[in-house]
């Protein structure tokens, strides 16, 4: 089967005009998503993460490498792949309904329709009563809610999605995440979840791909091979599986951690 | 006497956050109290100047007492050449205004839009401001003669800086994430202007227009004493040439009391909605 997403040896560098150097975030980077699938990557700060995710959604064009989605080259953004930003970017001129329509306002839906869909997302977030707020009304996790709302109900084929419960409490977190888990299985989405937490990305990853320190690369892949109805919070403690891909995987991270501390400390010597 | 505003039977609200709609009979006494807080500082200045006449008993072509130019003022009005010249005015500062607040929009998010342009732009656009509309009037008058051009012109001159250095700034401080969202959302480029860029800048474009409109008050005034042909400009300045001193602070008066009334019930609250509206957002 071919895959939804190709990640073709990406590099990506930014210049950096103040001490106008290079930075190289993603080196030979390579990853395929097949459709309908999962993936969860993590991976120490600033290895490239968000980069990879903007250069997915077309906002940034790579120095080398090309992406494919459904076979066609990635060359600037469209509305079959949504994102959900690591600091929201929901429009603070726009009462919460406002943002979770807008995909849909943009898409010409028909008002009944959108208004539906809009009611749904508030319902499911959990912003009922908050429709008319503007985001400055909104506490952190609210306004995270409206964006994760906003990328869905625009209804893309690719979600993209950096750090997306980063700001909301444990128990806001674990509804979210059952909701996603939900919406990924049922409209058969393709899914690419940056999180830094190893348990979110074991819970909702059909596979957790872990990445190098910077320069991104990958690192290991890992098929997540626990049955979907056996990832709940209270039942996951129990399941020795889970207890081996989080050992693995913390160690890796460990690992990348622990050899960027050497790289600093031979930069300083 | 007591504060009419605490007078009757209900107690006083609470403090209100924004002006809640609230009872006719104590909004008409907060009117009357902000109509004598802003009247207060012009009545002691006018009692000074009264007190000065009476003091130095300056002939009246020199300074006359407030009560000639009041009687002054009476008198344009009654002859309908007040409402005749305020009307050329107020038709003059419209139309500039109207068509200079568009073009100096327009050319802001030109240059916010497109750096190399702003960048191109910028020295000359600086050098131009630093001329004011009226050191122009001489060249004006020579290209468009003593007409409605000139006048219009001179507006326009004074008017599109402000207007267009704010509406750049304002474009450029909208997040770039605020594009990229709605680019993944599947916006196009007329999307991104009317729906991110330009409510993104409402607050930057509506002081820029405010500080314009000032700005092209002033030079209207001017440039219709250069040019002459009518308005309020022009009418202080033929007072002039009959010694009519009294008529001449009359038509100042006429000017101040046009612009505030503009500032006050137009501008002013235009900026207070926008930020009330858009500024708090900014955060
Ligand atoms: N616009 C930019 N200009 C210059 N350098 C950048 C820019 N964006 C990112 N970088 C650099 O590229 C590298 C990767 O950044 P990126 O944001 O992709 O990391 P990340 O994996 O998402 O990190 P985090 O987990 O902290 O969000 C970092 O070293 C960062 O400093
Ligand atoms: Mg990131």
């Amino acid at each position: 089967m071919r895959a939804k997403i190709s990640v073709e040896q990406i590099v990506h560098e930014y210049f950096n005009p103040s001490t106008w150097q290079r930075v190289r975030a993603l080196d030979g980077f390579s990853l395929d998503v097949p459709d309908g699938e999962f993936v969860c990557l993590v991976g120490p700060s600033g290895c490239g993460k968000s980069t990879l995710l903007y250069l997915i959604a077309g906002l940034t064009r790579p120095t080398g490498g090309r992406i494919l989605v459904d076979g066609r080259e990635v060359v600037r953004p469209g509305r079959d792949r949504g994102m959900v930003f690591q600091e929201f970017a929901i429009l603070p001129w726009r009462t919460v309904e406002g943002n979770i329509g807008h995909g849909l306002e943009i898409a010409q839906t028909p008002r009944r329709a959108k208004e539906e869909t809009v009611r749904r997302y508030v319902a499911l977030m959990g912003l009922s009563g908050f429709e008319h707020k503007y985001p400055h009304e909104l506490s952190g996790g609210m306004r995270q809610r409206v964006a994760v709302a906003r990328t869905l109900a625009a209804d893309p084929e690719v979600v993209l999605m950096d750090e997306p419960f980063a700001s909301l409490d444990a128990q806001t977190r674990n509804v979210m995440q059952e909701e996603l888990v939900r919406i990924a299985l049922h409209e058969r989405k393709t899914i690419v979840f940056v999180t830094h937490s190893v348990d979110e990305a074991i819970i909702l990853g059909d596979r957790v791909v872990v990445l190098t320190g910077r320069p991104g690369r990958v690192k290991a892949s890992l098929p997540i091979e626990i049955p979907r109805e056996r990832r709940r919070w209270d039942v996951l403690g129990a399941e020795e599986r889970f207890v081996r891909y989080r050992q693995e995987i913390l160690r890796m991270i460990r690992e990348e951690f622990d050899s960027q501390e050497r790289a600093a400390e031979a930069v300083r010597a | 006497m007591t504060d009419p505003g605490r007078a009757g039977p209900r107690p006083a609200p609470p403090l209100p956050v924004r002006t809640l709609p609230r009872g006719r009979a104590a909004s008409a006494a907060g009117a009357a109290a902000a109509a004598a807080q802003m009247l207060a500082p012009f009545v002691l200045f006018t009692a000074g100047w009264a007190l000065v006449v009476g003091v130095t008993r300056w002939p009246e072509d020199v300074l006359p007492s407030p009560f000639a130019v009041a009687r002054a003022f009476g008198e344009v009005f009654a002859k309908g050449i007040l409402v005749v010249y305020a009307g050329e005015t107020i038709r003059r500062i419209v139309l500039a205004a109207v068509t200079g607040v568009a073009i100096g929009i327009a050319a802001g998010f030109v240059m916010g839009l497109h750096d190399w342009i702003a960048a191109l732009l910028n020295p000359p656009l600086r050098f131009f401001q630093s001329l004011s509309g009226i050191a122009w009037l001489p060249l004006f008058l020579i290209w468009f003669g003593f007409s409605d051009k000139t006048i219009v012109v001179a507006v326009w001159y004074t008017l599109v800086f402000p207007v267009a250095f704010n509406t750049m700034l304002g474009v450029r401080t909208v997040p770039r994430l605020y594009r990229y969202a709605v680019l993944t959302l599947g916006g196009t480029w007329r999307q991104i202007v009317f729906q991110v860029l330009l409510p993104g800048a409402i607050p930057y474009i509506v002081g820029g227009v405010r500080l314009g409109i000032a700005y092209g008050w002033r030079a209207l005034i001017a440039a219709e004493i250069v040019v002459g042909s009518g308005g309020l400009g022009y009418l202080i300045f033929k007072a002039e040439t009959f010694h009519l001193t009294a008529r001449i602070i009359a038509g100042m008066t006429a000017i101040g009391i046009l612009w505030y009334l503009t500032d006050y019930f137009l501008l002013r609250p235009l900026e207070e909605a926008t930020i009330e509206r858009w500024g708090l957002v900014y955060r």
